[in-house]
């Protein structure tokens, strides 16, 4: 097909407009987030108040914030959520699909409908909800634990982490449910057919049937959930008075606003939403990777 | 499925276009952020509002009083978060952002010089301020003061005692301790006597409370020597307090939950938390949270480590400082000095619990000098004049105050959860606290 | 419903993403003679009523806590309704500072409604573009945008905030809504559903009719993307109303607050003021009630439209 003038400038015009807006809000940031990192102000007097001057840095801040503990401490804690956090969800969120793929259709929509409400929820407001559900005091939840003498403690320093957890599950887990029944709907009844015909038992249908067909769905709330739990923020950010086991370093995104607003240090903060930026684009980027090869493997 | 492999070229279009955007920051401009015109001045007669942000519970009564007599200058409070729980990033992020920063702010003690080093502060030299030093408590002048600046005027301190259950400690026959030894000692009791029930919480979130602490033992963590910052936070009497509160959490001795939260309040609420060394201000927190306990607390002098003369510290401190940018500094200072020295303002704070007044001679008659029903008609700050007068008054802060906090707060909270000892966390907080000032561009030693 | 997802020529189906088969009437799989056994059917029931029950009670308790007073919240056992009064907490909540709560409710609408509505339309615009026109580096832009969709929205907010700052855009309605506009996940749903439901000959059909490329587009190729608009705008309002982050960092006058900023404001003052835990959670019942709602009519938009993501990426 050639293309006119009319159509090329047509493209550029439907293009135009989001591509600038794109390159502002996404890509000048991420420059400016780059060449504020690579410098520190060198001050004189010992409040600075003989003056200060922006130098160029190099790597200072990416090495700084890179030896940091608190930090790394940081980097590692948010890494580990998702070791855990990202199986846990899509393995439940598949699990409900296929629990009302097989259910009844009487039920199904009641069912679906709660399992998705959570996530009209704002990710503050669940965890100022949790945060009452996990205050002593407050929570029903531990008062119905003690009763049966239960003494839990969900905001202390081995527990916080599952707690927020829960929290991020209990949001998301219905919409990554959805994506996954969709996929589930789209699957060719024919198939179903032919494995009933070749005598095939629920699970084997499960295993055979579902499980690869629903590939496509899984990686794409995957790579959302992982790209989520990194970016960790508003959860511990509210959970952090009443809990004495989360400071201001809790996860990369905390840290960084702390780095940014609490001590001053905007440099600092640039280099490591850069360094978060960063880790999130290469486990993103290495998982699709590693599932497109597995797929051109077969 | 698209291919994620993008060609060579368009690698380096991204590239390129990456390295323009970026130049095109750059040319935004660098370094410090102008401090815009001068201020300008109000003419005679004209109608401003100035904005103040601030916390502290009663302000808002002082503030209406004010707009009542000063109706051309009005003053329009903002209640803002406390400043160590969000009220200080606002503030700094106003700075940065060059709009939505208030004329008149609540700065504590400790953050003025770390406002000073991002250049945020007003001298209030300029405008005046200078003729109103001899209002002031001299010491709390000096918090105020840096090189040859005054900075802010100064508001109310914290002097320390101790709040206690005179009922509970009646009925376990325990005296009011006056060491710590005692302390210690009553601590076990207490444990024997009530299992449910413990002296106090140690809050490892809270480290400026173990910063008071310290303080009354003697240390002196932060100094100016020349242009060089001196940092000694492990010094020796340091080591001893910390080495004394690690021993009262590992014998489970105190509770480990924090302040100023529900579990702490009901604690208090229910007997199970019956002492705690605090500021004077504590008063409020107490008869706010716990009200169904009037009449059983009373005040008792902090208690004294064997073999010093009589020690108090202080906790907590406030000024009201005019931030950078303000149109009307003249007329923000005036309101500042009336806020912290007019007897009917101070009235009205004091109701508030704001703490105790950095005013000379804002006690006698005031609403401070008098019986409180909540401690069973105990003049209680008796025992605070009697602290105020004990206290170190060399104590200086640092520019990053606020994260050498952080790093105590961290090693606390790694050593209850069975990380090391409190005295490992004050020295890995040194190295972490002289690190964030050399980061910061300034010189520094340790002692 | 899909029927717009019907092309409007004679192309055969094929041509169509064979998505959302038939479903049979009553959900079950057609042909399937065997009913699963009772204790197979009891087990799914208990399972899917224990999610059911874990995924709810955090709402009805924000339900029966919105009734309760200040002292009835730390006082009684949490899931029992006591001496509800509702409306007079409603009430409250709605009047408190001036009615700043309204204030801060029409902000989110403002901030998730134009900024999804926008993003939208740029978004249909580009992912057109990118997928019925061809030009040199059409590929490369694409994967550039894709990147985007990778980037962690809060790895933004920081720089965005700087940069806003020298351009004295900071702690003003745009600062939320510029970088709102802007979905790259958008253009990718975009770009795949054009490319699979609009048919090329369609579009030389209107060409040769005469009409201009931007009246092509308007009037015959949004009406067949609708269902992927859909899903898009639902997918941005939700996530522009649930971000915190960018308005935590750009805000500082609490006249712009979203909904969620302004709740966890009242929350950081309650220690000192009781009252406000009380319109925290009557706020936060109000605030959750209009999306839920929402949500629950518009799902089947959202599965149908993700369908044509999932499949094709």
């Amino acid at each position: 097909m050639t293309v006119s003038r009319t159509e090329r400038r047509a493209a550029a015009g439907f293009l135009l407009p989001f591509v600038v807006l794109f390159g502002a809000f996404f890509v000048l940031p991420i420059g400016y987030a780059i060449y504020r990192s690579l410098l520190t102000t060198k001050r004189s007097g010992p409040l600075g108040l003989g003056g200060s001057r922006t130098v160029f840095a190099g790597a200072a801040n990416y090495v700084a914030a890179l030896t940091d503990e608190a930090f790394v401490d940081s980097v590692v804690r948010v890494l580990g959520f998702a070791l855990i956090q990202v199986p846990l969800m899509i393995g439940l969120a598949t699990t409900m699909a296929l629990l009302l793929d097989a259910a009844s259709a009487r039920g199904v929509r009641f069912f679906r409908s709660s399992y998705f409400l959570p996530y009209g929820v704002p990710g503050v407001i669940a965890s100022v909800l949790w945060g009452f559900l996990y205050a002593p005091g407050v929570s029903p939840i531990i008062d119905l634990l003690d009763a049966v003498g239960i003494h839990a403690n969900f905001l202390g320093s081995s527990t916080v982490l599952f707690s927020i957890a829960n929290i991020v599950t209990w949001e998301f887990a219905g919409y990554n449910m959805l994506v996954v029944v969709a996929q589930l709907k789209a699957i060719d009844q024919d198939l179903y057919e032919a494995a009933e015909i070749d005598g095939a038992n629920a699970y084997q249908v499960i295993r055979s049937v579902k499980l690869p067909l629903i590939r496509p769905a899984l990686v794409l709330t995957t790579v959302f959930t992982i790209i989520g739990t990194l970016q960790l923020f508003a959860e511990p950010l509210v959970l952090r008075p009443i809990s004495t086991a989360i400071n201001t370093s809790y996860t990369p995104n905390l840290a960084a606003y702390t780095q940014a607003f609490v001590n001053n240090n905007y440099s600092l903060a640039a280099a490591q939403s850069v360094i978060l930026a960063a880790a999130a684009c290469v486990l993103s980027f290495g998982f699709l990777h590693l599932v497109g090869r597995k797929e051109t493997d077969r | 499925m698209t291919s994620w492999r993008s060609h060579r070229l368009g690698r380096a279009a991204v590239l390129g276009t990456v390295a323009t955007l970026a130049l095109v920051g750059c040319g935004l401009g660098s370094g410090a952020k102008d401090s815009g015109p001068a201020a300008a001045g109000r003419t005679p007669g004209e109608k401003i509002e100035l904005t103040f942000w601030s916390w502290v519970p009663g302000v808002d009564k002082a503030v209406d009083l004010w707009n009542s007599e000063h109706p051309d200058v009005k003053v329009k409070l903002e209640k803002i978060p406390a400043g160590g729980a969000g009220g200080y990033a606002k503030m700094h992020s106003a700075l940065q952002a060059g709009t939505g920063a208030p004329d008149l702010a609540q700065v504590e003690y400790q953050e003025i010089p770390g406002f000073l080093l991002e250049d945020g502060l007003v001298d209030l030299t300029k405008y005046g301020v200078d003729d109103d030093k001899s209002k002031f408590v001299e010491w709390q002048w000096q918090q105020a003061s840096y090189g040859d600046g005054v900075y802010a005027v100064p508001q109310a301190s914290g002097p320390m005692g101790m709040f206690y259950r005179q009922d509970l400690f009646a009925k376990w026959g325990i005296a009011p301790p006056k060491t710590w030894t005692d302390f210690r000692k009553a601590a076990s009791t207490i444990r024997a006597k009530d299992p449910n029930a413990y002296i106090a919480t140690f809050p490892p979130g809270n480290s400026a409370w173990f910063t008071s602490l310290a303080w009354q033992a003697g240390a002196k963590w932060f100094g100016v020597d020349g242009d060089t910052w001196v940092v000694d936070i492990d010094s020796a009497e340091t080591r001893k307090v910390a080495a004394y509160w690690d021993a009262m959490v590992k014998d489970k001795l105190v509770k480990t939950e924090p302040d100023f939260a529900n579990a702490w309040y009901k604690d208090l609420q229910t007997g199970h938390i019956v002492a705690w060394p605090s500021a004077q201000w504590g008063d409020a927190i107490l008869s706010g949270n716990a009200p169904n306990t009037a009449g059983k607390w009373r005040v008792a002098p902090m208690p004294q480590w064997e073999g010093s003369a009589f020690t108090s510290a202080n906790w907590g401190g406030s000024s009201t400082a005019v931030l950078k940018g303000a149109k009307y500094p003249q007329e923000a200072k005036d309101f500042a000095v009336w806020l912290n020295t007019d007897p009917k303002s101070i009235d009205l704070l004091i109701k508030g619990g704001y703490g105790w007044p950095a005013a000379q001679d804002a006690l006698q008659g005031s609403a401070l000098d008098r019986p409180y029903e909540f401690f069973g008609g105990q003049k209680t700050n008796d025992v605070f004049a009697a602290a105020d007068k004990a206290i170190d008054k060399q104590w200086g802060w640092i520019p990053t105050t606020a994260a050498a906090y952080e790093h105590l707060n961290d090693g606390f909270r790694k050593a209850i959860a069975g990380q090391g000892t409190f005295v490992q966390a004050v020295t890995a907080a040194q190295a972490k606290t002289v690190a964030d000032l050399e980061a910061k561009g300034l010189k520094v030693r340790t002692s | 419903m899909n029927t717009a997802v019907q092309p409007r020529t004679e192309e055969p189906v094929a041509a169509a993403p064979s998505v959302v088969p038939p479903k049979p009437a009553d959900g079950r799989r057609r042909g399937s003679a065997r009913r699963p056994p009772l204790r197979w059917r009891i087990v799914v029931v208990g399972l899917l009523t224990t999610l059911a029950l874990y995924f709810l009670l955090p709402v009805y308790w924000l339900a029966v806590a919105a009734t309760k007073s200040t002292g009835d919240l730390f006082g009684t056992f949490g899931l029992r309704l006591v001496r509800p009064h509702l409306f007079e907490n409603l009430r409250l909540v709605l009047t408190h500072d001036h009615g700043i709560y309204l204030r801060w409710a029409l902000n989110s609408v403002l901030y998730a409604g134009v900024g999804a509505a926008v993003a939208t339309f740029l978004a249909a615009m580009a992912g057109y573009a990118l997928a019925k026109y061809e030009f040199r580096y059409r590929e490369s832009i694409f994967n550039v945008i894709l990147a985007g969709v990778l980037i962690p929205g809060t790895a933004l907010a920081l720089p965005l905030f700087l940069l806003f700052s020298r351009l004295g855009l900071a702690n003003t309605y745009l600062a939320v809504l510029l970088p709102s506009i802007v979905s790259p996940f958008g253009v990718y749903l975009c770009r795949i559903y054009a490319a699979t439901a609009v048919p090329d000959d369609l579009i030389e059909a209107g060409r040769i009719d005469g009409a201009g490329e931007l009246k092509i587009f308007v009037t015959l190729v949004l009406r067949i993307m609708a269902p992927a608009l859909v899903t898009i705008f639902l997918f941005q309002f939700v996530g522009i109303w649930n971000n915190y982050f960018l308005p935590l960092v750009m805000l500082n006058d609490p006249k712009l607050y979203p909904i969620t900023l302004g709740l966890t404001s009242w929350q950081s003052f309650a220690d000192r003021q009781p009252e406000l835990y009380q319109l925290t959670v009557g706020g936060a019942f109000l605030s959750v009630l209009p999306l839920m709602v929402a949500i629950l009519v518009l799902q089947r938009f959202w599965r149908s439209g993700l369908t044509q993501g999932s499949v094709k990426g």
